[in-house]
């Protein structure tokens, strides 16, 4: 059983290459032809050239009959594509597909023929009659079904019939074989990365062996997930439950603005296993806590967290502590950003050495708060992704027992030396930060409720907020960074419900003072938004 | 009096409106003079969420200061 994309500069003879598919135990054999056609646009066409961009294109066509084989479980498929100068009516693609029976074959070979138009970067130059020449990018110009049609190769090459004029199907022709003189191409080139001393083929092994769990696909992540696939990591995850926004776009550049709405996981899945098919992608379509991390993280060497809150940050660190996993942290904000990389053993500092309980989110403004450049985050993925290899490959200078501060304006950066808290474990177990309370937030549909339930309303929105929008039920007034700062002030032996706009800054208040021992304190789940809404 | 050069991160840098600033001060810790600056400059943050480094290592808000110290103050930051 066989599966094989290649490149031919010369020309291909039908019988030849169903020769390399014959196979005993398949009765039923489909090829396809596509031939230089006369004519494109108008204009009479009397020959062309075919240029390939090869390394990704004999991934990226190798990735196809792969796909085909096992999705239609058929036993031989075999695809040779020209590249280089042809004439009018010479065989440009063959496509063959031999399997037990022929439902199987038709439908694999029509895949692998429709695939490799729509993802193989493959160009043409047509030369005109009229002396005149034009390239043709035949990538990516598969043209979405249109209705009725009823799925057969002739409605096939009708739906592509203004693109790809120099195609006619062709019954199967058995000529004369000739040698065999296909240009195999190798499936991956790291020749830029393993030239270098200190990675080489045994470097190269080890990122192939590596096992890499990349926690957010936004503007971090894009950069990190582009550079390990590029340098062929053997296992990539890609964990985000959150679709494409166009806001998302001028920092996170592995999309397109016609993939908005989409899932980032698997936009950057479907991208990354075009970038390199050697990678085994992963993707998670889920929010990333302690609980969905934990038994996932057994399968991974590295944890890298992309994320853009705090709640996130610390389930990751929580999580890759106990799994004894690497884990590489970088946030930013506005022009600068945070570097931290934290060894899963042995006796360096965490995280939480140098942030011991979880920051409310809401208290420092993300990126859809505060605004950022695009490059900021390209600059610390970058980092990141430097940092990984960096420990995959055992190279000097890492940051260890370190945070590095990157300023993007002034283009200084610092490293301040982090060292291990006294208290810090392996698992980093600390006295006073119990796990994250399940029962912080509670609903009520009626804020009047509150009173009656005996519990103190406490309204932690900024004075102006409150002016602007008064809470509808007499509340206390304690803006949230006062009440981080001295939680004293709450009334003692009551029970408190903390109120602000949408419950994010009331959650993150809540959980971080219950981190600190206050167990009496609430959060009104949705803010007052929610109050809004249900009346 | 002592003259301390200091360094602003994240919000602290846009609050303050400068990136760094010689300070001469009376503030004996690292906590006096965030007080102190808190108060110059409108800071909102307080030091119970930051960290704090001293010549390049992270230190305790209680510790001491002396005459040409180096002081960052660093917010936590989420963005991704």
């Amino acid at each position: 059983m066989s599966a094989t994309f290649e490149f031919s500069t010369v020309a291909l003879h039908p019988g030849e290459q169903t020769a390399r598919v014959a196979d005993p135990a398949c009765g039923g054999f489909v090829s396809f032809e596509g031939w230089v056609r006369e004519e494109n646009e108008g204009q009479r066409v009397t020959g062309l050239e075919y240029e390939a961009y090869v390394d990704l294109a004999v991934r990226e066509g190798q990735r196809i009959v792969a796909e085909a084989k096992a999705r239609f479980g058929v036993r031989q498929v075999r695809c040779v594509h020209r590249v280089g100068a042809l004439r009018l009516g010479e065989l440009a693609v063959w496509v063959g597909v031999a399997s037990p029976h022929r439902a199987e074959a038709f439908a694999a070979c029509r895949y692998v023929i429709d695939e490799v138009k729509h993802r193989v970067p493959i160009w043409k130059k047509e030369h005109y009659a009229s002396g005149d020449s034009g390239w043709v990018n035949c990538e990516r110009c598969a043209q979405p079904s249109s209705a009725g049609d009823d799925g057969g190769q002739h409605a096939h090459e009708h739906r592509h019939e203004h693109r790809h004029r120099h195609e006619h199907e062709h019954p199967h022709d058995r000529g004369p074989v000739a040698p065999a003189v296909t240009a195999a191409l190798p499936a991956s080139d790291y020749g830029r990365q393993t030239l270098l001393p200190e990675v080489g083929s045994v470097g190269q092994a080890r990122l192939r062996a590596a096992r890499v769990l990349v926690v957010g696909a936004g503007g971090l992540g894009v950069p990190v997930l582009s550079y390990l696939a590029g340098a062929g990591i053997g296992v990539l995850g890609v964990m985000d439950h959150d679709t494409l926004s166009p806001s998302n776009l001028h920092r996170q550049t592995m999309y397109a603005l016609a993939d908005a709405g989409q899932s980032k996981a698997l936009l950057a899945t479907r991208h990354l296993r075009a970038l390199n098919p050697d990678v085994d992608v992963r993707p998670y379509v889920q929010r990333a806590t302690a609980a969905s991390l934990g038994p996932l993280l057994v399968d991974y060497d590295v944890v890298v967290d992309c994320s853009d809150n705090f709640a996130t940050t610390f389930a990751v660190h929580d999580a890759a502590r106990a799994a004894g996993v690497d884990a590489v942290y970088a946030s930013i904000y506005q022009y600068e950003g945070q570097l931290q990389v934290v060894r899963g053993r042995g006796a360096g500092s965490c995280l939480r050495c140098v942030w011991e309980s979880v920051t409310p989110d809401g208290v420092v403004g993300n990126c859809a708060q505060s605004g950022v450049l695009g490059p900021v985050p390209g600059v610390l993925g970058s980092l990141q992704a430097m940092e990984i290899l960096k420990l995959l490959l055992d190279l000097p200078g890492g940051l260890r027992d370190e945070v590095l501060l990157v300023d993007l304006l002034s283009l200084e950066t610092r490293r301040i030396r982090a060292p291990r808290h006294a208290a810090c474990t392996p698992a980093c177990i600390r006295p006073g930060t119990p796990a994250r309370q399940p029962d912080v937030e509670r609903h009520f549909a009626d804020l009047s409720a509150v009173l009656r339930a005996g519990l103190v309303l406490v309204d932690i929105r900024e004075p102006e907020e409150i002016a602007a929008s008064p809470s509808p039920v007499a509340a206390l007034s304690l803006p949230m960074a006062r009440l981080l700062d001295d939680p004293t002030l709450l009334p003692p032996d009551r029970d408190a419900l903390l109120l602000c706009s949408r419950g994010i800054r009331s959650l993150g208040t809540a959980t971080a003072l219950r981190e600190r021992g206050h167990a009496r304190v609430w959060s009104l789940a949705g803010g007052l938004e929610a109050q809004r809404s249900a009346v | 009096m002592t003259d301390i050069r200091v360094q602003y991160y994240a919000i602290l840098r846009e609050q303050a409106g400068i990136g760094r600033e010689t300070v001469t001060t009376t503030a004996m810790s690292a906590a006096a003079l965030y007080a102190e600056l808190a108060e110059r400059h409108g800071f909102t943050l307080p030091a119970s969420l930051m960290k704090v480094a001293i010549n390049g290592e992270f230190a305790a808000w209680s510790a001491p200061l002396s005459a040409g110290d180096e002081v960052v103050f660093i917010p936590p930051v989420a963005g991704g």
